[in-house]
This record gives structure tokens, C-alpha cells and sequence, in this order.
């Protein structure tokens, strides 16, 4: 009934035992015991579940997990720099208050990761438009934004 | 749940599972998983994943026309430099969705879907696109009008896949323009309208129309087209065919917006297509 | 504690690390060794009398460990006035209503076992609407109360009113009177962790209820009366808080399927899990009340205030949740928004057999100052006057007592009016853009701030407990739900006590390790809090201080005996010796020294050797200990029905103001920028608190602009964020000013005030008022959809 999934996980090659039918996020949450990405709506609308596959973001509540086969996933706990310590992207988030009930946060910074990796320098505009895929109800997004444009090392008044 | 899922490697492959019956299709999956999650349809036996098969993969210049894999992410199309040359499918295809989803979902899901609202449609309709079928008898190709028979129905007979969508280059001097109206930014259509058209001297010509989320399927505005096609752009040809637009769809009232609305929104749209052919704001 | 140095200062909350790591855990994220999960049968009718439940055909499901109903359970009532019951039995009353449950051994079997219930009902008549609930022999959702008398209508029995002044002298006094309905729809919270919890019961029948709750000891109380109905009385309710997820009100209440997941771990004797997904956390989770609101208020002929009445109608939905008492604090815009003597509020809450409300954010005020808001520009309009100069004519002032009993100290309403005003250089705009279709709008709030009495006690207790490595251990009973509450008690301490704020561990939140609290909402999260923290840092400070007489010279004799063996070392020019008195020693960042001493090594101490030397090396024996503190504010429980009563010990003012355009030929309402002026006492974390600002006006704009959950005849019709639409980042990407009016209050921790609901009171009011000023036309129903402007826009032609 199980089959194994080969793939690199947060950079390390991982074989995991997975249901033919199982959703990517249930597989990350309960097989690989990584419980960042969160389900907010199982319906890929508000993107608590974000992960990267072969660098771009996806909603693993929608993502069948044998489509991961031979591919590289990344989730909030592999985007820690060195020693666990957080990468320049979290430490922004921290700075600049963009958590607040922090369920949508591993979402968010998993949309900014993807973003920033392929616009090093985006505009307000471009970022917001990152963001329409990740649901938040604390912060009004405001701090999230400034959050991801201090990473983008273009800090200014929020 | 618990169906079965495969990966075939080949389309011959994939054409003979999916003979075998009891089983469905699925490409990027982001309607389909949502659909069995919430039961909202029967699971299959299995799922044949599409996803990857490298015939349904690609974009290429066919010198008239565009051959766009049916299994191209939304996102791969709109990062082509081809999208330079389709800016109301480019506009399209950057409000569907998210970045996430547009990650994954493909042009060819979004078509075999045949959701009423789909982004895409419209603009392919009015561009007159075609789509690419094989079956076990063997590829044919429609034209996309006659692709979608109802809400979620299509033409596609058991057994077949979508394997390209077939886009002609537009002439010299058409424009093309597409506007929608959505609740937020991350919605399903309420009413989106595409229009491609000549506006030589200010006399419209080829003139092709198509709306979404106003029928049962997204639709050509035939009507309004042969009505408009050699007229001069004046404000009372542009009442006229609003009117007429509004008279050439279908809509319904749902959770997005009431017929009414959708219908009052088809001639806003319509006509501010028409304007931007002048410059104006679409 | 005159001159803070981490009060006040733009910090990093101490959680965010965790939260940006993926590493907080949530209810979603917890199991408990053995756990089971449930899942709740939920009605199939919005009105219907149960005749027969069959549960065979889910016991037989393979890994099913209980199915429990109404019938073979005992009956556990839920509520204030006790009308609802973890599993019904003789009828149901809304479509969410629980008639079974499954404990079993992963989630998609629970489920499945739960569809497998079979019911027989017979289905009756329902009442949808006000106007069919409130119709003369309506169909009653219950027959009889809570003590089983037979009910005549449907009305909840609550009642909010207030009656002052002379309201028919004030109707004869009026140059202007206007009259409006208005609605506010029905809304959902939308946390974005969904609800869940997990019961489980030691082997003497105490339970441990690890819940997404804002109110642990109130849920403590209503879990031990329900302990009760096991047999289990004089067993007690230990309630965790996990990481919350979003609270926004969801957690005011406790909620059936708690109670169902006791009831199963009880049957089963294993912990128990539930968790809603998002369609069930829409479907079966309960709402914000849609209410309607009459209003009329008169001016002067030269803009006074002479008279206000307004009449609320309120759907309850099927059962009573403490959102019934909304109008408790509706009453407070009602009488005190603004300076007016003759009052009339009437308040109707009730039955339905829609789904069931309950509290959320702001709880009643937005509701009302939609009304009052939106009618006061069109007072202004009558009167020839600019609405900004109508409201700085009526504006409360500071000292002022309003008709409600209402204790004004410090009031910074003006300055909001002022600065919100000048931020859209308001003077040039308004009424002068509607050639562009541009409109500028402004509303005011005022909002509790110093607590919210409506329960017997309003306090909130607070333990401080140092360690040997000179941390200060903090147990709070309130809730830290994504606010910042343990960032500004982790400031407020720090400063209070003279450590350094990551020096303040804030424990979670725990029943049986923190003092009571009543909850967390009604801003009173940091108000209280803090209040309480400041009490317990000082006793301990003194405390400190006091051994420090002892403590200090051995310390500083060990360090200088050390000292001395370097070469070249030289005394300190300071007579220490002689300033070892509490009143002479200085407690800062950790450090203690006597004030005036050269900044030193030997005579400093820091705070985890002060710890221990107390711990360890006091003469006659060591010691370990806390401070506890209980803070309940100087705050009077209002007689409801009169409406009269110091409820809160400060208010909040503020003010906000939006330019908006509107699309004429689509009725898209398009907000330009926004300003936000607030009265916030004192900042004590500027990050954490625009963080509420910005995070209440986005609430706020879902509420104007996009939010509604669609019913038919009870059924909710979407479910889902699919269809049930937020404000995403790209909604929400305007400028935004906002304006922090720091009025110092003097009950305040620092001079703060509470700041939590007041971001979204007013902003649905200021929105209407920019579009009627953009383009002529005023919407009176939330939301403010580009259908109703496009509507109002074309009758407004035909006209």
C-alpha cells in the first residue's frame, strides 16, 4: 500500500513511506515530523502550508507528495542559516514585527524566500503581489512588508 | 480517498491507463485535490499524474501560431518572452491564482476544468485558440469555442488528454485587452472580458469578443463581434454593444456577484475595451 | 521606573524567533501519548425534533474506540443562561447542532464514523430572520428556558438599556434630526489556526483540557460545573493554553466540542483530540453577529448634540454565547461618543435558528458606531456643517462624566479628530474631489481601555518568580494570542524591576501554575497585565533591595579581596560602606549598584549572584521566593438595564480617516490612503502596537468592504476562503499613517491604555462617509460590496 518517496529534504536526501494519495503537507507534518508548514484551509487559498519544490513556492496542501519524487523541498525549518541560527529573511521578520499569532508566518517567509531568491530587489507592489496566496488576519500585512523589504536590504519607514 | 496513484512516463502510457478505466487525470492538481479532499467528487480508483509527461511539455514558436504544452505551469507561460506578443493573456494568467498556485496549475488543467470563470479562457477564446487531443483513435484539434459543453463538461470523449493549446499569432495591428472584476486579488472571476480587434482610422475590424463567469461556459460574444466589426468607435456604437453584450450572455447569482450585476459589468467592460483601443484606461 | 529605558522603545517580541522558525506549537501541532480523536455528527436541519439516533453501523468501523449521543452521556449545558448542551437530544435548533460523536484512532476514521450515525428526525418550521423570529406567533427555537418554564417568544433574557436625560425636550430642542437603519452582516473570525483541543483525565477524574481558549479560568469554572454532571464534583479542570493561533473573540466562550472531547475521554479513558478544519471552523464554529440599528440624533442650530436613540435588534442564532451582552458594550458608544444628554438605547437579542454567535473583537462597538458614525455626517450635512468641526464641537474632553456614568480621565479624541483631519489635508479635500470621484470620510470611536466590567471580578493576578541565573519567571493567567501581550510585559518588568527584558521568561499560560485572570479581551490584555506586573516588580524590587543591604557588602568585600591581588589595582574613590541602605541602591539592566558609584566591576552586583547569594549565602539560611500581585482596576459592574456604570477604569478615543475613489461604473470603492489617529495613553512597544493598528484596520476594511458569511435558511453557503474573502496584502496596500496621541493616563501601566479593539471601531463609518462624499451615495449595509454603490449610484440617477 505504502510506496517510498525519494527526495532531498531541507538539502539532506530523505526516503519516507508515504500513501500513494497523501498530500506533500501531511507527509512533512506526520511522516518527516516537520510541523512548520501549517494547514490553515486545505484549499490552497491561505497559504500556511507554503513549502518550496525545486525552489518555487507551493501549497503543500496540494502538492501529492510521490510529485516530489527526485526533487528538492524545502520548508521553514530548513531555511535556518548555520547552527540553527535564522537566516537574514527571519531575522527580519523578528526585527520588523512580522509575526504576530505566527500560524501564517512559516507561509509567509516560505513566499518571501521564493520571491527574494528571484527578485533581489522587489518593489512594495511586487511584494504584495507575492503575498496574495498567503492569508494573514493579525497583521494587517503591514509588517510583513516591511519585514521582507528590510531583508531586501531596502529598509525604510513602514 | 485512498486511490492509487501513477506517473506514467510516456503519453502512450498515460493514453493506455487511462483506457483501462476507473481512474482520472490530474496535471497540477490544485482544482482536482480540492474537489476530492472536500468530496465534492467521487474518488477515483487512481489518479494518473500528467504532470511530467515531456509530449505535454514546452513552448514553441510554430512560426502562425504558438504551441503551448498543456502541461506548462501557469507560471512558466507567463515568464515566456512569448507573452510580450498576448498581453491580455499575460494579464490573464498573472491574476489566477497564486504564486503558489500558479506554481502548478497548468494551462491545459485550467481549459479541461471548465470552470465557467477560468481566467484563461477568455483570452484564448477572443485570440481564437485551439486546443490538441489524443485519444486511442488518435490527435485531433478544436478550436477552444467548441472545446467547453457546460460547467466542469468538455469535449474531451474517455480516454483522451489535452496535450497542447494552439495559440495563433495575432495580426499586425491588433490589440488585445482583458479586464476582470474579482472581490480581491486572490478570487475567482466574477465577470472577466477579453477583446482582440483592429482600430484602423477609428473603424474596429477583427473584431472577436469572449466573457467569462457570465454563462454556463466562457463564451464568444458573436452577436456583439458582428455587430461592431467595421464600425467607427463612437460613444453611441459603444452603448450599442454594451447593450448587445449584455444580451449575449448568460449569467446566474451566486456567492461573486448577482446576474445583474455580471450583466451591467460585461457592458462596463466591453466598452472600456473598446476605449482603450483609443488609449483610453481599460 | 521615571525614565524607562525599554518601555516605550521600538523590541523585538521574544516569541518571534520561534514563530518565524516554524517551531511554536499550536493545537494542531500537539499529541498526547494514546490519544484518540474526535469528530462531532453535526445536524442535518436548521429546526427539527430528533426521533431516533442509531449508532451501529459507526461502532462496527474498524478502529472506532466510542460513538457517544445525548441518550447514553449525561446532559452537560453550555452558556450563561444555560440553553445550550454539548450533545442534544430532543430537538435540534441549527445545522451545527452535535448529535453524536466518535472517539477513534486517527481523524479521516472519526469522521468517517460520524457519517455513519444515522438520524431520524422529523423535521419543523424555522424562523431565518428577525422579522420572522420577532412575528406574532412565531415558531419558537426553544419552548421552554433553562429551568424548563415554557417560553412565549423569542427573546434571550438579557436586557441592555439606557434611559437619561429628556429625550422628547431634546427631539423639541432639535433645529436637525436624521434617521437612518443600519445593518452589519454576519462575520467570521477567522483565526488562522482553527479551533481544537485535547482532553484527558487522570485516573481520579481531573481533567486536563489543553484549549484555544482567551478565558482559562472562567473555562476552569465551566469545566468543573460540567465535572459535575460526570459525577465527577469536587474534581478539578486544569486549562493549558497552547499557542493560540489567532483568538480574536473565538475563545470567549467554551464551546461544545470541548465539552464532547471530555465526554469522550471520560467514555474512553484515553486523551482525546479534536480539531476543526476550515470548512467545519466556518460551518461549526460560531460567528459575529448580524444586527440591524435604528438610529435618530438631532443638533442645535449650531450643532449640538441635543438627543440620541437608537434601537438594536441582534440575531442570536440558536443559543446564547456571552456575544449575546454586546449591547453591554454598545452601550458605551451609544451614551458616550461624543457630548450628548438625551438618551435612548433599546437593545432585542434574538432567537434563530441561524447558527449561533458569538464574541469578536470590539464586541458590539463596531457594530454601533457604524450607525452613530455614519449618522453624525449626515447631521453634519443638514446643519451646514463640516463633519470634522460637528464632531470637534460635540468631542468629549478630559474630567468629564458622560450620561452612562462614564469616568472620562484622560481623553485625546480631539487631537485624533485634529490630526487625522490634517493628515488628509482635510480642509482642501473634502467635497472638493467628486469631479475625480475622490471622497474623504472620518469617523471617531471611543472604546474601553482600562479593563471591561462584566463579571464580578476584573482583576488579573500575576506571579513573579526569580531563578538562581537571574531570570524572573512570569505566570500570567490572560492569553497571549499574536497581540504582544509577553513582549510588553517582558518591557514593563524589565524596567520595573531593573533587569533586562530577555531576562523575563513569560510561562505559558496554565491554570494551575498562574493566579486567576478573567480573560483576555476587551483590550485588557496589557492594561491589566502590566498593571498587575508593575505591583509585583516593585514588592519584589523592595524585597530585593532589603537583603541587598546584606547581601551587597559581602559581595562587593569577595570582589575587592580579589581585586587587591592585581598589581596596580586602586580603591574606589566611594564610600560604598556607608550607602548600603535600599533607598541608596540601584537596580538597572541587571545590575546592582548604590547610585553615584563609579561604574566599577567590584561594585556592581549582577542580578543572578544577588539571586543566588539570597538563595544560598544569607546569614541564618537561604532562600528561594516570588511575588504575586492582583490588580482589579478601580471599575464599577454597570446595572445593565439602566445602562449606568464606570465600566472601565480609562477609554480609548480615536479617530480614522480614508480617502477613497470610487469606479462609477462598477461601484468599486478603492481606498486611496488612511489615516489613523489614537489615543493610546503611553506606547509601551511601538512595534506591538501599530502591529494592532495595522492588524484592527485591516479587520476593519473586511468588515467595510468584503466580509459576509452568506446563509440560506441557516445553511451557511460559504464555508471557506474560497468564498469567504479577506483583505489580502494587496487590499490592504495603501499608505497608512498612523498617529499615536499619548495622553498619559494616570490608572495606565506607564501611562497606557488598552488598544486591541479600537483599530476597527470606526473604520466601516469613515469608508461610507469617503464614499458618500466621493460620489453622493450612503450605503447603510456592511459590506459596502461595488453591487450596493453601483445600485445606489444608478437610483440615484433615476431620482
Amino acid at each position: 500500500m505504502k510506496t517510498t518517496l525519494h527526495l532531498k529534504l531541507n538539502g539532506r536526501d530523505a526516503a519516507l513511506e508515504v500513501a500513494p494519495h497523501a498530500r506533500l503537507l501531511d507527509v512533512l507534518r506526520d511522516v518527516a515530523g516537520l510541523t512548520g508548514a501549517k494547514e490553515g484551509c486545505g484549499e490552497g487559498e491561505c497559504g500556511a502550508c507554503t513549502v518550496l519544490v525545486d525552489g518555487r513556492a507551493v501549497n503543500s496542501c496540494l502538492f501529492p507528495a510521490l510529485e516530489a519524487e527526485g526533487r528538492s523541498v524545502v520548508t521553514i525549518e530548513g531555511l535556518a542559516g548555520a547552527q540553527g541560527g535564522l537566516s537574514s529573511l527571519q531575522q527580519a521578520f523578528v526585527q520588523e514585527g512580522g509575526a504576530q499569532c505566527g500560524f501564517c508566518t512559516p507561509g509567509m517567509v516560505m513566499s518571501a524566500a521564493a520571491l527574494l531568491s528571484a527578485n533581489r530587489d522587489p518593489s512594495d507592489d511586487e511584494i504584495r503581489d507575492a503575498l496574495v496566496g498567503n492569508l494573514c488576519r493579525c497583521t494587517g500585512y503591514a509588517q510583513i512588508v516591511a519585514s521582507i523589504r528590510a531583508a531586501a536590504g531596502k529598509a525604510g519607514a513602514p | 480517498m485512498g486511490y492509487d496513484y501513477i506517473r506514467p512516463a510516456s503519453l502512450e502510457q498515460a493514453l493506455s491507463l487511462a483506457a483501462q478505466g476507473e481512474s482520472a487525470l490530474i496535471a497540477g492538481g490544485t482544482d482536482l485535490l480540492v474537489a476530492l479532499h472536500k468530496k465534492k467528487r467521487p474518488a477515483p480508483g487512481r489518479l494518473i499524474s500528467i504532470r511530467s509527461l515531456p509530449e505535454l511539455a514546452g513552448i514553441r514558436d510554430e512560426g502562425a501560431r504558438l504551441r503551448i504544452g498543456a502541461a506548462v505551469p501557469l507560471a512558466d507561460l507567463l515568464a515566456h518572452p512569448a507573452q510580450a506578443r498576448l498581453p491580455a493573456l499575460a494579464k490573464a494568467l498573472g491574476v489566477m491564482g497564486s504564486r503558489q498556485i500558479r506554481n502548478v496549475a497548468t494551462l491545459g488543467g485550467t481549459l479541461c476544468n471548465a470552470s465557467p470563470g477560468a481566467d484563461a479562457a477568455p483570452p484564448l477564446l477572443a485570440l481564437g485558440a485551439g486546443v490538441e487531443l489524443a485519444g486511442p483513435a488518435g490527435r485531433r484539434t478544436l478550436d477552444l469555442a467548441e472545446f467547453f459543453r457546460g460547467p466542469g463538461r468538455t469535449a474531451l470523449q474517455p480516454g483522451e488528454i489535452m496535450t497542447a493549446v494552439l495559440v495563433p499569432w495575432p495580426g499586425a495591428g491588433t490589440q488585445s485587452h482583458f479586464l476582470r472584476r474579482s472581490r480581491v486579488a486572490m478570487d475567482i472571476a466574477t465577470v472577466s472580458l477579453a477583446a482582440c480587434f483592429g482600430l484602423t482610422n477609428n473603424r474596429l475590424s477583427g473584431v472577436r469578443l469572449a466573457a467569462g463567469a457570465v454563462a454556463p461556459v466562457p463564451l464568444r460574444l458573436r452577436a456583439t463581434e458582428t455587430f461592431l466589426e467595421g464600425k467607427a468607435l463612437t460613444d453611441e456604437t459603444l452603448a450599442e454593444a454594451a447593450k448587445l453584450a449584455r444580451a449575449d450572455v448568460a449569467p446566474i447569482s451566486d456567492l461573486r456577484g448577482t446576474a445583474w450585476y455580471r450583466r451591467e459589468l460585461v457592458g462596463v467592460f466591453l466598452a472600456r475595451a473598446l476605449r482603450a483601443g483609443n488609449g483610453g484606461k481599460p | 521606573m521615571s525614565n524607562p529605558h525599554f518601555v516605550g522603545v521600538e523590541t523585538a517580541r521574544p516569541d518571534a524567533a520561534d514563530k518565524v522558525s516554524g517551531r511554536t506549537q499550536y493545537i494542531h501541532d500537539l499529541a498526547v501519548p494514546g490519544m484518540l480523536w474526535g469528530a462531532i455528527r453535526f445536524s442535518d436541519h436548521a429546526h427539527a425534533r430528533i426521533k431516533h439516533v442509531d449508532t451501529s453501523a459507526a461502532e462496527k468501523l474498524p478502529g472506532v474506540e466510542a460513538v457517544i449521543t445525548g441518550y447514553n452521556t449525561p446532559e452537560v449545558r453550555i452558556g450563561f443562561v444555560r440553553d445550550n448542551f454539548a450533545l442534544k437530544r430532543d430537538k435540534v435548533r441549527q445545522f451545527r447542532d452535535e448529535i453524536a460523536a466518535v472517539a477513534a484512532r486517527d481523524p479521516e476514521t472519526a469522521r468517517a464514523a460520524a457519517a455513519l450515525v444515522r438520524v431520524e428526525y422529523e423535521p419543523l418550521p424555522g424562523v431565518f430572520s428577525l422579522q420572522e423570529a420577532l412575528a406574532p406567533g412565531a415558531v419558537l427555537v426553544h419552548e421552554t428556558d433553562a429551568k424548563g418554564r415554557p417560553r412565549k417568544d423569542n427573546l434571550v433574557p438579557v436586557r441592555f438599556a439606557h434611559h437619561s436625560g429628556d429625550l422628547e425636550a431634546g427631539k423639541r430642542a432639535s433645529k436637525h434630526i436624521v434617521e437612518g437603519e443600519y445593518r452589519v452582516p454576519l462575520i467570521q473570525q477567522s483565526c488562522m489556526g482553527t479551533a481544537g483541543c485535547i482532553a484527558s483525565f487522570d485516573t481520579r477524574g481531573n481533567l486536563t483540557l489543553i484549549a484555544k481558549t482567551q478565558i482559562p479560568f472562567l473555562a476552569q469554572k465551566d469545566f468543573n460545573r460540567a465535572l459535575g454532571a460526570l459525577g465527577l464534583e469536587g474534581r478539578n479542570t486544569r486549562v493549558v493554553v497552547p499557542a493560540l493561533g489567532g483568538g480574536f473573540g473565538t475563545g470567549l466562550d467554551t464551546h461544545a466540542y470541548e465539552y464532547i472531547a471530555m465526554l469522550l475521554a471520560w467514555r474512553t479513558g484515553r486523551p482525546v483530540k479534536i480539531l476543526y478544519n476550515r470548512e467545519e471552523e466556518f460551518a461549526y464554529l460560531s460567528p459575529r453577529q448580524s444586527a440591524t440599528a435604528r438610529i435618530r440624533q438631532g443638533c442645535d442650530a449650531n450643532g449640538k448634540l441635543t438627543f440620541r436613540e437608537i434601537e438594536v435588534t441582534q440575531d442570536n442564532g440558536a443559543y446564547t454565547s456571552w456575544g449575546a451582552t454586546f449591547p453591554s458594550v454598545m452601550l458605551v458608544p451609544a451614551t458616550s461618543l461624543y457630548r450628548v444628554q438625551n438618551i435612548s438605547f433599546e437593545s432585542k437579542i434574538v432567537y434563530t435558528n441561524n447558527t449561533y454567535c458569538q464574541a469578536m473583537r470590539g464586541y458590539g462597538n463596531p457594530e454601533i458606531t457604524w450607525p452613530i458614525e455614519s449618522s453624525m455626517d449626515e447631521l453634519a450635512e443638514l446643519a451646514g456643517l463640516d463633519p470634522v468641526e460637528m464632531r470637534l464641537l460635540n468631542s468629549n474632553q478630559p474630567g468629564e462624566t458622560t450620561p452612562m456614568g462614564l469616568k472620562i480621565t484622560t481623553c485625546g479624541l480631539q487631537e485624533c479628530l485634529e490630526r487625522t483631519a490634517a493628515g488628509l489635508n482635510w480642509k482642501e479635500n473634502r467635497g472638493k474631489r467628486r469631479n475625480v470621484k475622490r471622497g474623504f470620510g472620518l469617523a471617531g470611536l471611543i472604546n474601553v481601555a482600562g479593563g471591561g466590567k462584566i463579571y464580578r471580578s476584573d482583576g488579573s493576578g500575576i506571579i513573579l518568580k526569580p531563578d538562581d541565573y537571574g531570570n524572573v519567571n512570569v505566570s500570567y493567567g490572560g492569553v497571549e494570542m499574536g497581540q504582544g501581550l509577553h513582549s510588553v510585559l517582558a518591557l514593563t518588568i524589565a524596567d520595573t524591576l531593573g533587569v533586562r527584558p530577555e531576562q523575563v521568561i513569560v510561562n505559558q499560560t496554565d491554570t494551575s501554575t498562574c493566579p486567576w485572570d478573567v480573560g483576555t479581551h476587551a483590550s485588557r490584555g496589557a492594561f491589566m497585565a502590566c498593571n498587575a506586573a508593575v505591583m509585583a516588580a516593585r514588592k519584589l524590587k523592595a524585597r530585593l533591595l532589603e537583603w541587598a543591604e546584606e547581601i551587597f557588602p559581602v559581595e562587593v568585600e569577595e570582589a575587592l579581596a580579589k581585586a587587591r591581588k592585581h598589581p596596580g589595582f586602586k580603591e574606589p574613590d566611594f564610600d560604598w560602606r556607608g550607602n548600603c541602605r535600599p533607598g541608596c541602591f540601584e537596580l538597572s539592566d541587571g545590575i546592582l549598584t548604590i547610585k553615584g558609584a563609579p561604574a566599577v566591576p567590584e561594585l556592581q552586583v549582577d542580578f543572578a549572584r544577588l539571586l543566588r547569594a539570597i538563595h544560598f549565602r544569607r546569614q541564618g539560611g537561604g532562600t528561594t521566593f516570588a511575588e504575586e500581585a492582583f490588580y482589579e482596576p478601580p471599575t464599577e459592574l454597570p446595572d445593565w438595564e439602566k445602562g449606568i456604570g464606570n465600566m472601565s477604569a480609562t477609554y480609548a478615543f480615536g479617530a480614522q480617516g480614508v480617502e477613497v475613489e470610487v469606479d462609477e461604473d462598477t461601484g468599486e470603492v478603492k481606498i486611496l490612503r488612511l489615516v489613523a489617529a489614537h489615543d493610546v495613553g503611553r506606547v509601551l512597544n511601538p512595534q506591538t502596537l501599530k502591529g494592532q493598528i495595522y492588524g484592527g484596520l485591516a479587520q476593519g476594511i473586511g468588515y467595510a468592504l468584503y466580509e459576509e458569511v452568506l446563509t440560506d435558511k441557516g445553511r451557511i453557503l460559504n464555508p471557506g476562503f474560497t468564498d469567504y474573502k479577506l483583505p489580502t496584502a494587496v487590499e490592504m496596500g495603501f499608505p497608512i499613517d498612523v498617529q499615536l496621541v499619548q495622553t498619559n493616563d494616570p490608572e495606565g501601566p506607564f501611562g497606557a491604555k488598552g488598544v486591541g479593539e479600537p483599530g476597527l471601531v470606526p473604520t466601516a463609518p469613515a469608508i461610507a462617509n469617503a464614499v458618500y462624499d466621493a460620489v453622493g451615495v450612503r450605503i447603510r449595509e456592511l459590506p459596502i460590496t461595488p453591487e450596493k454603490v453601483l445600485k445606489a449610484l444608478q437610483e440615484k440617477r433615476r431620482r
